[in-house]
């Protein structure tokens, strides 16, 4: 451009602006009559509960007149209305003790993200094509009544279930609606899912459930893995707790040991990192239990069941010797001594597994072992120790149906689709799950798939009809905590503002559906509203109760844990103690190490904008894909920061660029999940790339969890011409730089 | 070619005369080269290069805002004189927050639902109402976004400043018009007389 370019452009611009300025633009849009009463520039603070994972936070929600663009019977216009503004933490909710995650910061976006699904769409053009007409409610809701009318009687266990896990009377009321139906129950899909461990659990210490850490009181903790003040578990429960151990108590600052062979965001906050190999936690777990025994700071019939668990426990676990271990776990046996002592003798210590050691085929074994550790030194139902969250009466029991893998191999070796209609709820397995599974194939043998997703993803991009959910600002919410207090809690909350398109909350329209089904089902309640007043009717009397617990935002109150529930089951054979991996070390030398991200968790919350510019914690990264390589494995293959890397398993290849990070061991590779959308809104799409597409399928063989952390992978460098996605970092990145004070 | 001073430079003497004129401006000198000074006093001192345009610029320096053009011809004299309704009957949150609040249509209905005068501004009331609109009320007030002026108007209330000491006697109105100026020196004044704060950030923030 020239200068006298310049001048005209400017010239131009200058006239639109003062064009602008004459007219009235928020007048060209008609106005709606507003709906509700409204004081304006008066802010109310309403209970919410955060939906955006399954910790189960409580939140207040700032909520303001405002203007939205909304369409009301066809017409575009602007509503005045309460609008939510603000999500913070609900300061009495025995979850988030009034603090909230970046993750549930940015929750706000899911309402009034432009991309949001605004009213019933019907598939147009080929499955995956993403063409989609919109069409009325009537229409809809007419469509997916004659498909499901059409499923003849004695076929009625072809309806099938897919979705996120649901707790509370979400989770009550596709249960009661599959029962009713005469179908199987949901098949539950969750990249990152605890099965092992609610198993190990059940069978340590007879809770089927995922463990609450008491780290306010405790001295001593030791993690594997868990990233239990990021992503994992409860994170901002126990991110509370934690400030309270180090901080919260004047000269007793515990001491925190975090095992892992990548340095987490948790494990970056720890006084300790141990560098473990991939695999062999529960080997030293095992180890650290024998070395106590042999020193007989505890004697091994103070573990009860959960010791009995494991082999040649009573014997002293003999072969698990520091010694004997060393070369195994990448430890000097000396080092795993100290850490023993110092676990047994700084009570009440508190261990912790989760993540990645879970995903390997021995996960089961490795819980396990780390459940017999802390069974080892009394720390099951103790101050300072592992809790079990009381959970009132009204809780669903976990939606146990065929798992995915299965029900996808059963459609692909069957002639006939065991499922001829799928209801599809906020899962994503095109995205989630590894290639091996031929999950998406599998849906393309479904005839007839109804999504109630919010957004158009990988798998609602297949279905054949979407009817729009609420987002959990606008829709009846309600929860029963699985973890993260001592307390027995079911989260309630109203909804904080009304809808802003043409859409209807998913238990609405199943309960309007089985009401409208020939011959109808008989789900006793009306609506949602009615189903979740129904569930708190059951609980202890309070005076005035429903209105007090609108208003607070649930129910809680102080209970003693729950007695452990030992279910017997035919004597398994003990779980195999040593890892299997996918693919051959001297082919694919590296371990692949997925983890969650902090700002997307599995990917599903990466359509948010806020999160993708949320740099992470430790790599500060942003925006991006990248994979993380220890500096010296770098320079060996000739690969310097930002760097097009490929990463090459028995399943796929991945071109991310490098990031070269002191925090990881040296045969390791590790990648954030979450980027590598290719169909999720205008944000996600087309952006980084997805490790879980270079998964292998293996599992771990009891619970049948995908061993997501057993892939190996093989890397190199690509010539400069071969560019993925930039690497953005918001600062250096992990680097060491000298800098001089003067 | 060799082109003449003025064409190479034509440029620099372009930003050169808008410079002269911005300073001109700025001191208030256009008053005196234009004997404009009624609508100038408006605002006169202030000229702030806080605006999104020039053209905004100008016409805030000489006090021009369009007045607001209403759709319907709501009579407050009538309301306020012979119905005897209170101003805080229809703009209820200025006793208790930021805004007055202007009624949307529901507040009308409360008592037109059913016609009480022939009018064919009743008639407009109900076409609107008929259709599921509020109607589209112009503001009257208002300070550019640019000014950063924030103004709340319950502890104005509370301290029993009179709504007419800004809004004129709208009890001779029918649509309300700017029968006051709401410049930074009528607030300041009255800040000052009646030993209200009168930092900068009281207003702007």
């Amino acid at each position: 451009m020239d200068r006298r370019d310049f001048i005209k452009t400017t010239a131009a611009a200058g006239a639109t602006a003062t064009l602008a300025g004459c007219g009235n633009p928020e007048n060209q849009l008609i106005r709606f009559i507003p709906e509700e009463p409204l004081f304006p520039g008066i802010a109310t603070w309403k209970p919410g509960i955060c939906s955006l994972c399954s910790a189960g936070c409580g939140l207040l929600v700032r909520v303001m007149d405002g203007e939205a663009e909304v369409i009301r019977n066809g017409q575009a216009g602007i509503l005045k209305m309460g609008l939510a503004k603000k999500l913070e933490g609900n300061p009495d909710h025995p979850i988030s003790h009034g603090k909230l995650c970046a993750r549930g910061q940015a929750g706000i976006q899911v309402t009034y993200h432009p991309d949001r699904i605004r009213q019933p769409l019907r598939r147009t053009g080929p499955r995956g094509s993403g063409q989609f007409q919109e069409i009325s409610w009537d229409e809809a809701m007419s469509e997916a009544l004659s498909r499901l009318n059409g499923i003849a009687s004695a076929d009625r266990k072809t309806l099938g279930v897919l979705t996120r896990p649901l707790s509370g009377q979400r989770g009550v009321l596709v249960s009661e609606f599959l029962e009713k139906f005469g179908a199987p129950p949901a098949t539950v899909f969750e990249i990152f899912g605890d099965e092992v461990l609610r198993e190990a659990n059940r069978r340590s210490f007879g809770y089927a459930q995922l463990p609450t850490f008491d780290l306010a009181r405790s001295r001593y903790v030791l993690s594997f893995g868990a990233d239990f003040l990021g992503t994992w578990n409860s994170p901002v429960a126990h991110s509370v707790a934690y400030g309270e151990m180090r901080q919260g108590r004047p000269g007793l600052r515990a001491k925190f040991v975090q095992a892992e062979p990548r340095m987490s965001q948790t494990g970056a906050n720890a006084d300790e990192w141990v560098p473990v190999k991939p695999g062999t936690e529960g080997v030293l777990a095992l180890s650290l239990a024998h070395v106590i025994l042999k020193a007989k700071l505890r004697t091994s019939s103070a573990a009860g069941r959960a010791g009995e668990l494991i082999d040649g426990w009573t014997t002293g676990l003999q072969s698990y010797a520091p010694e004997a271990v060393a070369t195994r776990t990448g430890l000097a046996s000396a080092r795993i001594e100290r850490l023993a002592l110092e676990f047994a003798e700084h009570g009440p210590a508190l261990a912790i597994i989760g993540g990645a050691p879970l995903a390997h085929t021995n996960g089961l074994f490795q819980a396990l072992a780390v459940n017999a550790l802390n069974a080892l030194v009394g720390n099951v139902g103790k101050a300072g120790g592992l809790l079990f969250t009381p959970r009132p009466d009204i809780a669903a029991a976990r939606l146990a149906g065929r798992n995915l893998r299965d029900l996808a191999a059963e459609i692909l070796s069957s002639s006939r689709a065991p499922v001829q209609v799928l209801l599809l709820n906020d899962a994503n397995p095109v995205f989630g799950s590894p290639p091996a599974w031929r999950v998406a194939e599998a849906l393309g043998k479904i005839p007839y798939i109804i999504s109630f997703g919010s957004f158009l993803d990988e798998t609602s991009a297949l279905a054949d009809l979407i009817l729009p959910d609420h987002s959990f600002l606008e829709s009846w919410v309600d929860d029963v905590p699985e973890s993260g207090t001592s307390m027995s809690v079911a989260s309630i909350a109203p909804p904080v503002m009304r809808p802003l398109h043409q859409t209807r909350s998913m238990p609405d329209v199943l309960i309007e559906i089985g009401q409208q089904l020939q011959p109808p089902l008989s789900l006793p309640w009306k609506n949602y509203e009615e189903m979740v007043k129904a569930a708190v009717d059951v609980l202890p009397e309070e005076p005035g109760s429903w209105e007090r617990i609108q208003v607070q935002g649930g129910w809680w109150g102080g209970a003693p844990m729950p007695q452990p529930n030992w279910v017997q089951t035919a004597r398994r054979e003990t779980p195999a103690t040593e890892a299997q991996f996918d693919g051959r070390s001297e082919d694919y030398p590296f371990h692949f190490f997925p983890y969650a991200s902090q700002a997307f968790l599995d990917g599903s919350l990466a359509h948010l904008p806020w999160l993708q510019e949320l740099p992470d914690a430790v790599a500060t990264a942003m925006w991006s894909s990248w994979a993380e390589i220890n500096p010296r494995t770098a320079q060996n293959l000739g690969i310097v920061q930002g760097d097009t890397i490929e990463i090459k398993s028995l399943h796929g290849t991945l071109q991310v660029p490098a990031l070269l990070s002191p925090g990881i061991a040296p045969d390791v590779v590790a990648m954030p999940v979450g980027q590598g959308h290719q169909n999720y809104t205008r944000y996600a799409s087309g952006r980084g790339a997805n490790p879980l597409s270079i998964l292998s399928g293996v599992t771990e063989p009891e619970t049948g969890a995908l061993a997501w952390a057993a892939t190996r992978v093989r890397i190199g460098k690509l010539e400069k011409s071969a560019q993925a996605s930039p690497l953005i970092l918001f600062s250096g990145g992990m680097q060491e730089h000298e800098e001089t004070h003067r | 070619m060799r082109r003449s001073f003025v064409g190479t430079h034509k440029w620099k003497l372009g930003l050169l005369a808008a410079a002269a004129l911005s300073v001109i401006l700025w001191s208030g000198g256009w008053d005196a080269l234009t004997g404009q000074s009624s609508k100038a006093d408006r605002s006169k001192d202030i000229f702030s290069p806080a605006h999104s345009s020039v053209a905004q610029a100008v016409s805030h320096f000489f006090g021009y805002q369009p007045e607001a053009k209403q759709p319907i011809a709501f009579p407050h004299n009538l309301h306020i004189g012979e119905v005897e309704l209170d101003c805080v009957d229809c703009h209820i949150s200025v006793e208790r927050g930021p805004v007055a609040s202007i009624p949307d249509i529901r507040t009308c209905w409360n008592c037109h639902a059913t016609p009480l005068t022939n009018s064919s501004e009743i008639d407009k009331l109900k076409t609107y109402y008929d259709k599921g609109q509020d109607i589209p009320w112009q503001r009257v007030y208002g300070w550019l976004e640019e000014s950063h002026v924030r103004f709340n108007h319950a502890p104005h209330i509370r301290e029993g400043v009179d709504c007419s000491t800004c809004h004129g006697d709208v009890r001779q109105m029918t649509v309300a018009t700017r029968a006051v100026d709401h410049t930074m020196e009528f607030c300041v004044t009255c800040h000052r007389e009646k030993k209200a704060p009168d930092d900068c950030l009281t207003c702007h923030y």
